[in-house]
């Protein structure tokens, strides 16, 4: 009885692994939770991008729902929101941008900032802008402390600063209508 | 045409595969000589037919035919024309049917070389490879066509190849590795066909240990040249990252490891049986296995392939049929198998069960450590990693038991010996890897306890299986098979020497450089002589010259950053000057502003002993091979009566069991 | 022979920073650039297939290897620094896994197996001397060349 069971160990093992193979086609191992979910938003101080003299910080994003997005000009995938994101601003959602660099170009060459408030000027004149204001991440020390891994990323926030909701990439239709609206009505009636 | 020609082969193929699978089984189960006639016929014309697929899409490529949608995604008309060649199996739809191609290539061997064996365990065998065929071929066909033409339309150029597979390591890895895991086939399918027919005795022990020697060589090779890869293309002089695609071909290996000195046990001993039977299909499963990770790409690795739900359902529905088949079967008949074989606690036999335990020990760690992060997340726990850290930490443990035992097995008799009898011929071993690692720690100045116990170990490895081979060796003439042992133990033993000392003698230094600077590393002077501009046939790269000198010794180093253009992606390739006892290595980075560039230098102690490592073990591999009784076994009318009586054992043990 | 001295003698020698180029991330104390460089090699970079912070040029990485080369300047430990990239990048940035009831079998099944190997060892062990007390030294030698006898036999055949 012991050895007949014995020699069943190997394909109840394989059987148990094939299991987890299966489900693994239907899910993208590249899709990493963001750390950050469920927890208030971090602390910070940071200036605006276009008046550096203004600066705002974590009190600033209370009060009602918002998203957050952080984006750069250098980012084609960023080019392909604004007009969706431009929607939503209309539709009356909070937008609030994070500035976010072009690392390498920074860290390698430099960045010139008249020429960032210039090209962002030209592109949301182009393409639209949603944006209350947006927060100039001058170190990324913002975009560090919420986990961002490039751009585009998105945050949504409840009125306390919670964020219940990340995207990274692009934000479209779709994605909107399955991931967010939901949580923004069921935000709406429970405030 | 030619394409259309390529495809039609492979049809026929698949119908003559079918067959195979089919005929010869019913033939020999039924005892029909007609069916079982069969088998080779269609095993030789099947090889044909996938020769000439493969050479059709080979033609493809070297004619830049683009209106086949695999040259066009693959190839371009700059490309020199052997990476055209190599091309074939450069991306997921050729290197498919290079495997099959391969796999076409081993049963024709079998069928070939197999004459003296009955013709209906023949048959068995060579329908299970057939069988296995069948699941490639149709995955082939169905999903992963290379022959698929891209009309109407078609490109005047080709994509181009992936920059990192434009090299000659990389032309010779992937059929290399496939050898490998493909070889396991043969002793899968002897293993599945002993179940089937019911004959579990010592002679399919006998009958697969050549071709897993074979094709345990093969993968060898094929994981050294694939660090070896690694180490020079990738510019970090990293060498082994415990990529799930490199653990892939890694848990086959540690399989195909147990696997050769289990047979041993079987075949000389008759014990371990089941055990064996087991390994064998383990080491084939595991090599299915490894196909599914990385053609499916349900984990995250560095080698991206094609990731397409479909094509790994496929594989897994395949997966299901021939290893739960084959695993299924064995529940239903291993029981059976009784080893009457008995040994006494100092025994080869029982060292080499510790060896097999702790190879299946290895073996759990890599695929837990490559499939766990999956589980954790589909379980709702989040994503984790499993790398260096971890596998580095565990193999340092496993090294030491490891390592002991395997210099001391080969002095232990078989069946029964008494530790009395080799104590003092253990006594070379503890003096050499004593004095090994006093001079290391006193010249190199070693601060970690492991690193030095890995020295010591690996002396202790050295001393140990030359003094063996010199005991023997003095009692008369050596079959080829105990040299080859010897080689593949050496060989484990530079492996574990080249790891310890380059991990903790190798110093690097990442700095920012302008023509004329030079920087200093272990008395070493990099100088950045020049950065020029160089036009390759598909790109265009920065090479950057550095003069070395340390003393009388001078060297110059290439370290190239390449543009390759129709992909636009950049390569680099290191600069390095190889040396048996240490490797200087320089990698260009970015180019910073004005005429600085990041550059990384390296001075890499015993890196090569990793690679002369996998070299002697595939050397090992070789020499047992050809050792004389094999060719005897294969001139043999019968089977069962092949052993001469005569024969030396693999070491010292056997006819001296008599004590 | 001449050449394995030489090289082992440079090796004692420790590299000086003392030469004209800057380092890309340079330490005054070489414990701090030990553990910056462990750091480096055990953190994975978030956005990249497969790959630590140190060979990767991802923008995400070089930030990451910023903000290690910041901390660990400021003095915090290996832990410190691992903790701090966790809490923000998740476990998935760290190549050590956790220990959790999940993780802890990569440990308890090859430690189990070996467990296995020590008591069949022990035990056959144990076997075999009770078996060698039982059995009277005479009426083993005996059986033992009938063995042997048989054995020869079954090899001849």
């Amino acid at each position: 009885m012991m050895k007949n069971f014995k020699v069943l160990v190997p394909i109840i093992t394989f059987l148990f692994i094939s299991i987890f193979l299966y489900k693994g086609l239907y899910s993208d191992p590249t899709d990493i939770e963001n750390a950050n979910l469920q927890r208030p938003f971090p602390e910070f101080k940071l200036n605006d991008l276009m008046n550096p003299d203004k600066s705002y910080n974590k009190a600033d994003l209370l009060g009602e729902v918002t998203l957050i997005n952080v984006w750069g000009t250098w980012c084609v995938t960023c080019r392909v929101e604004l007009p969706f994101m431009t929607r939503l601003s209309e539709q009356g959602i909070r937008i609030i941008g994070v500035y976010y660099d072009n690392a390498a170009e920074a860290v390698f060459s430099g960045v010139d900032l008249i020429q960032t408030q210039q090209d962002v000027k030209q592109m949301l004149s182009q393409l639209g802008n949603p944006f209350r204001f947006n927060i100039y991440d001058v170190n990324r020390d913002l975009s560090l402390d919420l986990g961002v891994t490039g751009a585009p990323e998105s945050f949504l926030l409840d009125a306390n600063g919670v964020i219940v909701a990340h995207r990274r990439g692009a934000i479209d239709e779709r994605v909107w209508e399955k991931e967010f609206a939901p949580l923004i009505r069921q935000l709406k009636q429970g405030g | 045409m030619i394409p259309e020609i390529g495809h039609f082969a492979l049809l026929i193929s698949l119908v003559f595969a079918i067959s195979l699978a089919i005929f010869p089984l019913i033939g020999a189960q039924k005892n029909i000589a007609e069916l079982v006639g069969l088998a080779k016929p269609l095993v030789y014309a099947n090889f044909v037919l996938l020769s000439v697929s493969l050479f059709c899409l080979a033609w493809a490529f070297y004619h830049n035919d683009f209106s086949v949608t695999y040259v066009a995604m693959n190839s371009n008309s700059a490309l020199p024309w052997y990476y055209r060649i190599s091309a074939v199996w450069g991306a997921h739809e050729g290197s498919l049917l290079l495997w099959v191609w391969i796999l076409a290539l081993w049963t024709a061997a079998v069928a070939l070389l197999s004459r003296s064996l009955d013709d209906a365990d023949v048959a068995r065998v060579l329908a299970v490879m057939g069988f296995i065929a069948i699941g490639f071929l149709a995955f082939v066909i169905f999903t992963s066509n290379p022959f698929e033409r891209t009309f109407p339309m078609f490109p005047v150029d080709g994509r181009d190849l992936n920059p990192l597979l434009q090299d000659i390591g990389l032309i010779i890895h992937p059929p290399m590795l496939y050898m490998g895991y493909v070889g396991f086939s043969v002793a899968f399918a002897f293993a599945v066909a002993a179940l089937l027919g019911g004959k579990l005795d010592a002679t399919w022990a006998r009958w697969s240990r050549p071709w897993t020697l074979a094709a345990w060589g093969f993968l060898t090779i094929g994981i050294t040249l694939g660090s070896w890869w690694a180490y020079y293309e990738l510019g970090w002089g990293g060498w082994w990252f415990w990529d799930p695609v490199e653990n892939a071909s890694f848990m086959p290996w540690i399989a195909g490891t147990a696997l050769i000195h289990s047979l041993a046990v079987t075949e000389k001993r008759g014990a371990f049986k089941s055990w064996t039977v087991l390994l064998a299909i383990t080491a084939f499963s595991l090599s299915l296995l490894g196909t599914f990770l990385v053609r499916s790409g349900i984990l995250v690795s560095v080698h991206a392939f094609a990731s397409d739900p479909t094509r790994g359902l496929f594989i897994l529905v395949y997966l299901l049929i021939v290893i739960g088949g084959a695993l299924t079967l064995y529940a239903s008949r291993a029981s059976q198998v009784v080893s009457t074989h008995r040994y006494k606690l100092f025994s080869r036999e029982v060292l080499l069960f510790i060896n097999n335990v702790l190879l299946a020990a290895a073996l759990l760690v890599v695929l837990l450590g490559t499939l766990l992060p999956l589980v954790h997340k589909e379980i709702g726990l989040g994503s984790i990693s499993i790398g260096a850290p971890f596998f580095d930490k565990v193999s340092s443990y496993w090294f030491i038991p490891f390592s002991i035992m395997l210099a001391i097995a080969p002095f232990v008799r078989w069946k029964q010996d008494k530790f009395s009898r080799i104590r003092n011929k253990l006594l070379p071993g503890v003096f050499f890897a004593a004095v090994l690692t006093l001079m290391m720690y006193l010249t190199l100045g070693v601060d970690s306890f492991m690193n030095l116990l890995g020295i010591s170990l690996a002396g202790w490895i050295i001393a140990l299986t030359l003094y063996e081979l010199f005991l023997t060796r003095s009692k008369g003439k050596l079959p080829l098979s105990h040299w080859g042992m010897t080689f593949a133990h050496l060989g484990f033993a530079a492996l574990v020497l080249g790891i310890a000392v380059t991990q903790f003698a190798s110093v690097e230094r990442s700095v920012r450089m302008v023509p004329g600077e030079t920087v200093e590393l272990n008395n070493y002077h990099f100088t950045l002589a020049q950065v020029k501009q160089v036009e390759g046939p598909n790109y265009s790269s920065y090479m950057g010259e550095f003069s070395v000198t340390n003393g009388d010794e001078k060297h110059l180093l290439f370290a190239e950053k390449r543009y390759y253009k129709v992909q636009s992606s950049v390569m680099t390739e290191a600069g390095i000057d190889a040396g048996l006892w240490r490797d200087l290595y320089v990698s260009l980075g970015e180019q910073l502003e004005g005429q600085a560039w990041a550059v990384r230098v390296y001075v890499k102690p015993f890196v090569r002993w990793i690679w002369l490592g996998g070299v002697l073990m595939m050397i090992g591999s070789i020499l047992c091979i050809a050792d004389k009784r094999y060719r005897k076994v294969l001139s043999m009318r019968c089977a069962h009566e092949a052993e001469p009586h005569n024969q030396r054992g693999e070491a010292t043990g056997q006819t001296a069991s008599s004590n | 022979m001449h050449r394995v001295f030489n090289i082992i003698f440079i090796f004692t020698l420790v590299a000086f920073p003392a030469l004209a180029v800057e380092e890309d991330y340079p330490f005054e104390d070489p414990q701090q650039a030990k553990v910056f460089s462990q750091l480096v090699n055990e953190l994975r970079c978030p956005k990249c297939q497969n790959q630590n912070i140190a060979d990767s040029n991802a923008m995400v990485a070089i930030d990451l290897k910023n903000k290690t080369y910041q901390l660990v300047k400021e003095g915090q430990s290996k832990e410190q620094v691992v903790d701090f990239m966790v809490q923000r990048y998740g476990q998935f940035v760290h190549y050590d896994p956790p220990l959790n009831w999940l993780t802890i079998w990569l440990w308890l099944i090859p430690l189990s197996l070996i467990a296995a190997l020590v008591l069949f060892v022990i035990k056959r062990g144990q076997r075999e001397q009770k078996d060698e007390t039982q059995v009277s030294v005479d009426k083993l030698a005996q059986a033992k060349a009938l063995l042997q006898q048989i054995e020869e036999e079954g090899e001849k055949k």
